[in-house]
């Protein structure tokens, strides 16, 4: 148990190296720009009570629509890169550790790189909102909550999205079922009957709900099933394929 | 020479992704509609009246732009990436080839993809709209607007996204770019008229579509003539 643990933080410092010093840490903010632009630009007529939830949820449509399930492919993808070149993977794994390990790290850093971006979204907002000279406080719960379920509303698409990109060595292949899978969402976002069910639109229904169920921005039923159901499934079969691949 | 080349790049992308995605691009839009439309039949129709072809046509244009862009953004990432991937692109320089006809070859083939997939949309919306009900009444000049003229309206993009896929080998980075382009083109109505990625939505201040689309045709050979210089004198990896 303790070894598993040390190789497994091994691992994951090791896969930190390999990020540093790449563009990675730049794609974290791209999305956070947009959205503080737009946030900019937008026009300002709402009663001070409602100021800052407008401002989020504006902020966030571009960028929990769209970019949240994209950006969950690029990073995935980007992740996968320096053993898709040059034979990596089999360098790796010649090593004594396991692959489930490697698979975790792996995943661990696709989320991490998402929370990251979410927290520059987070910091965004409220730059905004201050700029602006909101004077109602900033409803931190509010803000908090949707934060943190758009960035576990996101983990399922990032699971899919690991295990397809260890699976071809090709960057935009992966990358383009992320697209057809997302693009729905622009239909999809608007439907009440179908919005709950589907998983790549759930990032947006989970930071733009703000206030409507619990402690999380969507229904028990879709946290359940869509979203903690479809990241088990995801990730399990991530990583059954991958433990089982031929490299 | 550009037309071996060309075959050459042909049948390099033969068993490739790229051709499903073309197909599937406009497939998918057709089909995300015709869902939309089956839901929502009466309502939709209902508030077309006898616009029905004209209403469904831009319902059709709205995702399609979408997803052209973002087809842009991979079809020239796919392409590129083939010599990446195998490290050929010293070897196919190396071989007896002007620079100039390898990326000019390049560049053919992938508005070539995309006139395919423009071309496909257009066949898919007619389908829809005849399996809809909507009558032989079509519209046809509005019709090939819609599918042609977003495509040629991009051109200044895909000469971008090819120059960015073919001089950074990451192809993190020009996946970046055509993702945030395509995002910015959703909010660039309200954008003044010289802003490249609001031309392919054909809205411009004197409400002519054609402007954008000569102005995307000139500016796109325009990138493209300063894409291919820059790859001419480059090193390459």
């Amino acid at each position: 148990m303790w070894i598993e643990m040390t190789i497994w933080l091994r691992l994951f410092h090791a896969e930190r190296l390999k990020l540093k010093k790449s563009s990675i840490g730049l794609l974290t903010m791209i999305s956070p720009i947009l959205a503080v632009l737009i946030g900019l630009l937008m026009s300002e007529q709402q009663p001070p009570e409602i100021q800052w939830l407008y401002l989020w949820s504006t902020m966030s449509t571009a960028h929990a629509i769209l970019f949240l399930p994209l950006l969950a492919g690029v990073f995935s993808a980007f992740i996968c890169r320096y053993e898709h070149m040059g034979g990596g993977w089999k360098q790796v794994l010649a090593l004594p550790v396991p692959r489930s390990s490697l698979y975790t790290v792996k995943f661990t850093h696709v989320a991490l790189l998402l929370g990251l971006t979410q927290v520059f979204f987070l910091i965004g907002a409220i730059a905004v909102g201050v700029i602006k000279g909101y004077v109602a406080p900033i409803p931190w719960s509010d803000l908090l909550r949707a934060f943190f379920s758009g960035w576990l509303a996101t983990l399922p698409v990032a699971a899919l999205q690991l295990f397809v990109s260890v699976s071809w060595s090709s960057f935009a292949a992966p990358l383009a079922i992320n697209v057809m899978l997302t693009l729905p969402n622009m239909l999809i976002v608007n439907s009440e009957k179908y919005g709950p069910w589907y998983p790549w639109v759930q990032p947006a229904l989970a930071m733009n709900g703000v206030d409507k169920y619990g402690a999380f921005n969507v229904s028990l039923s879709t946290l359940l099933f869509v979203i903690i159901g479809s990241f088990l499934l995801f990730l399990i079969s991530g990583l059954v394929y991958f433990s089982r691949k031929e490299m | 020479m550009i037309g071996k080349l060309l075959s050459s790049d042909m049948v390099k992308i033969r068993h490739t992704w790229i051709w499903l995605l073309i197909v599937l691009g406009p497939v998918g839009v057709i089909s995300l509609q015709a869902i939309n439309y089956s839901l929502r039949y009466d309502y939709l129709v209902s508030k077309l009246k006898d616009q029905v072809w004209i209403g469904l046509l831009s319902d059709i244009k709205m995702l399609a732009v979408l997803a052209l862009l973002f087809g842009i953004t991979l079809v020239t990432s796919l392409i590129a990436s083939i010599e990446h991937r195998q490290r050929s692109w010293k070897q196919l320089l190396a071989l007896p080839v002007s620079r100039f006809n390898v990326y000019t070859s390049k560049y053919i083939l992938s508005l070539f993809m995309m006139f395919i997939a423009s071309l496909l949309l257009a066949v898919g919306s007619v389908l829809l709209g005849l399996l809809l009900g909507f009558g032989t009444n079509i519209p046809w000049s509005l019709l090939l607007m819609n599918s042609f003229y977003p495509f040629l309206a991009a051109i200044p993009i895909l000469a971008l996204q090819l120059w960015l896929s073919t001089v950074i080998s990451n192809q993190a980075i020009p996946l970046t770019c055509g993702i945030l382009g395509t995002i910015l083109s959703v909010y660039s109505i309200r954008m003044p008229d010289w802003m490249p990625y609001k031309w392919p939505l054909l809205v411009n201040e004197a409400n002519i579509p054609e402007y954008s689309v000569i102005t995307g045709i000139l500016i796109g050979l325009v990138v493209f003539l300063f894409s291919l210089v820059h790859f001419m004198r480059r090193d390459v990896d």
